[in-house]
């Protein structure tokens, strides 16, 4: 019991390891002829002939990676918020002038064919096998590789096959050793979060983000355990589980990160067992709102440095245990214990 | 129904039976009541519950699921497991149909449309917040319902006819509003099972008037929908105001049904199932009907909830879920016993 607990940690662990080492150890891209690009994913394989000029991008996160990339995307799909063309904050600087067509909604495969791109992007949309093979007859169409599924891409993984399929490896990866720069010094500085144990969990329903999503990878890379949080009968996908309300220990770690894209600071404020949580009463939550859990949301390389940027402090605040020193985004949102 | 089916009808429990009946299933329930404050997801025992109740710890983790969680849940499982049986036994009464759902008269509709522009036009995904606006759609709903079914003029077809097309209209209207938007699919989605997931006393507090006139209502319609059972000429005859009889049944109807959904969300299934069940245990009399139903439902509703709390579901099954999954089969062995009554 106790290995199965640990063993899936220790994969995420070995996994970031392995994937770090990679950046170091791979072989220098051949600049001069980055194209026919060939790409490798979980339908088969795709073939990129030259550098695409119209992409269209169905990944809910992944105009992010494109725009860091220097490549603006003829249409996007719009995850969520009220921003001009679904970019978030983060990304607007990258966006500049430009007025990609917003996609909303499910995939439209007419709508898609209607916009003749010349590559498709979809790592984090939710593509089927049945749209991935219309979709391949409009353009190369590039899903999550067979490894991750739908919604498991790390953002290293998805940000190196978009600088492959558009002629911009070497910029991907010198973005990924800088963010992962970012996330080893953060490490270093924090000895006492290495293997300490957190968790995102969403508040709009009391579910917890699992080590396979890009939020719990997110928090092994600052060296976090992330909880399995396995409940057999919820609505479940290996990236989030629902807690029954009558538990939330599952939940009760050394540091909760409580999610809310929308409004649910007052569901919070009245969940009956949350005043029962260690991570209550010796200050260990952190409200992320809006922002913060969309920044979270979207790990992009644009979005990482605003969500370390925000969540470093808190999580610094949360893990000296001492409630006496309250995490101010709590206090914002007016979640603190009373006498706070 | 002609009166020679009344006379051959093979089951006519004697007044003293019935009450016996009533009596023991009003036993069930207050067994059942103290079953879903022990059990669910988390383990108590009676003692537990019993100090949760009197000696209340606000900072002990079992007294507060019992107190905080499963007491607010059990009440609105009976509010709401009475209204839907009640509502159930009214529409089917009234329209003479055996099939009739109270959510038949656009209720549940009206309560998703209303919903839904709630997450998407005001980003409110706090379900809290919905008790309103789903109370405002299903009564805006019912009240074209009844408009477009003909008015003061209304016969018990036109009126379920109106009801269908209108449901239809609105559900139409509510999924390409879904299509939109991921994110408000997301929330809507458990909304619309129905359950008392998050419960608030609060809330309990304030749809109970609309479900005591509702209830009032209920009683003063059932004599006059029993002089309507026998057909509209027979209770004329009678020298009952039909009319009078159908808004007063229609308007509780809308109430009950209304303050549920606002409540839990559109619970399918217990309003149709609820009726058959009563009027199998109490006989042709509508105010005996009404009187098991508003018993039977209860019954349902909160073992709905109990088993969908139980390890064995995952500890957060919707009790509107578990409803079907319950009532189904008890109706479909009805069926097959020959047990379910004619209107």
């Amino acid at each position: 019991m106790k290995l199965a607990l640990f063993f899936p940690n220790a994969c995420a662990r070995l996994g970031v390891y392995l994937l770090l080492a990679a950046t170091v150890f791979a072989p220098p891209a051949s600049a001069a002829e980055p194209f026919p690009a060939v790409i490798e994913h979980r339908y088969g394989t795709t073939v990129v002939p030259a550098k695409p000029q119209r992409i269209v991008s169905l990944s809910y996160i992944g105009h992010d990676f494109l725009l860091a990339l220097g490549e603006k995307p003829h249409a996007l799909r719009k995850w969520f918020g009220d921003h001009p063309y679904g970019v978030w904050p983060w990304a607007q600087e990258a966006l500049g002038d430009a007025e990609p067509i917003v996609l909303q909604g499910q995939i439209d495969i007419e709508q898609i064919a209607a916009l003749e791109p010349d590559l498709i992007t979809g790592q984090w949309s939710g593509m089927t096998e049945r749209e991935y093979a219309l979709l391949s007859q409009i353009a190369p169409t590039i899903p999550p590789k067979a490894a991750h599924g739908s919604y498991g891409s790390p953002w290293q993984v998805m940000l190196r096959t978009l600088g492959t399929a558009t002629g911009n490896a070497v910029k991907a990866d010198r973005i990924i050793s800088r963010i992962e720069g970012r996330f080893a010094a953060i490490r270093v500085a924090h000895p006492e979060w290495q293997g300490a144990s957190a968790v995102m969990v969403s508040a709009t329903r009391t579910g917890a983000y699992s080590a396979n999503d890009i939020r719990g990878q997110f928090l092994a890379a600052l060296g976090f355990t992330v909880p399995e949080v396995a409940n057999p009968f919820a609505p479940a996908n290996g990236y989030y589980a629902l807690l029954p309300d009558e538990d939330l220990s599952p939940i009760d770690t050394d540091a909760l990160i409580w999610i809310d894209a929308g409004g649910s600071a007052a569901r919070l404020k009245r969940l009956p067992l949350r005043h029962t949580l260690r991570a209550y009463r010796e200050g260990r939550e952190i409200y992320a709102g809006r922002l913060l859990s969309s920044a979270l949301s979207h790990s992009s390389p644009l979005s990482l440095d605003a969500a370390l940027d925000q969540l470093v402090p808190l999580l610094e605040a949360a893990l000296d245990g001492d409630p006496s020193t309250p995490v101010s985004s709590m206090a914002e949102a007016g979640l603190l214990p009373e006498g706070f | 129904m002609s009166v020679s089916s009344i006379d051959v009808s093979p089951i006519r429990p004697a007044a003293s039976l019935r009450g016996l009946r009533l009596g023991g299933s009003l036993l069930g329930l207050a067994v059942l009541s103290a079953a879903a404050l022990r059990f669910g997801f988390r383990p108590a025992s009676w003692d537990i519950v019993w100090r949760a109740l009197t000696a209340f710890d606000p900072n002990d983790a079992s007294q507060i699921v019992i107190r905080e969680m499963r007491l607010p849940r059990l009440a609105g499982a009976l509010l709401a497991g009475a209204a839907l049986g009640l509502s159930g036994a009214l529409i089917q009464g009234m329209t003479r149909n055996p099939l009739a759902d109270p959510g038949l008269l656009g209720i549940n509709g009206g309560a998703a449309l209303g919903v839904v522009i709630c997450i998407l036009g005001f980003g409110i995904t706090d379900p809290a917040a919905f008790v309103w606006v789903a109370l405002g759609g299903a009564l805006a709903a019912s009240v074209l319902v009844f408009l477009l079914g003909g008015g003061s003029r209304s016969n018990p077809l036109r009126l379920v006819l109106a009801g269908a097309a209108l449901s239809a209209l609105i559900l139409a209207l509510t999924r390409s509003l879904l299509l939109v938007s991921s994110q408000t699919l997301d929330v809507y989605r458990f909304w619309v099972l129905g359950g008392f997931d998050g419960i608030l006393p609060s809330t309990l507090y304030m749809l109970l008037p609309f479900l005591t006139l509702g209830a009032g209502l209920a009683a003063v319609a059932a004599a006059g929908l029993n002089a309507l059972l026998l057909g509209e000429d027979t209770a004329r005859g009678l020298g009952v105001r039909t009319g009078l009889a159908r808004a007063t049944a229609g308007t509780a109807i809308v109430l009950l049904c209304g303050a549920t959904v606002a409540m839990a969300g559109p619970i399918a299934f217990a309003g149709l199932i609820v009726p058959h069940l009563a009027r199998w245990a109490a006989g042709p009399d509508m105010r005996w009907t009404l009187a098991f139903s508003a018993v039977f439902g209860p019954l349902l509703l909160v073992a709905a909830d109990l088993t969908g709390r139980l390890p064995l579901f995952g500890g957060n099954m919707q009790a509107g879920v578990m409803t079907a999954l319950i009532g189904g089969p008890v109706l479909i062995w009805m069926v097959r016993r020959n047990g379910v009554r004619s209107l």
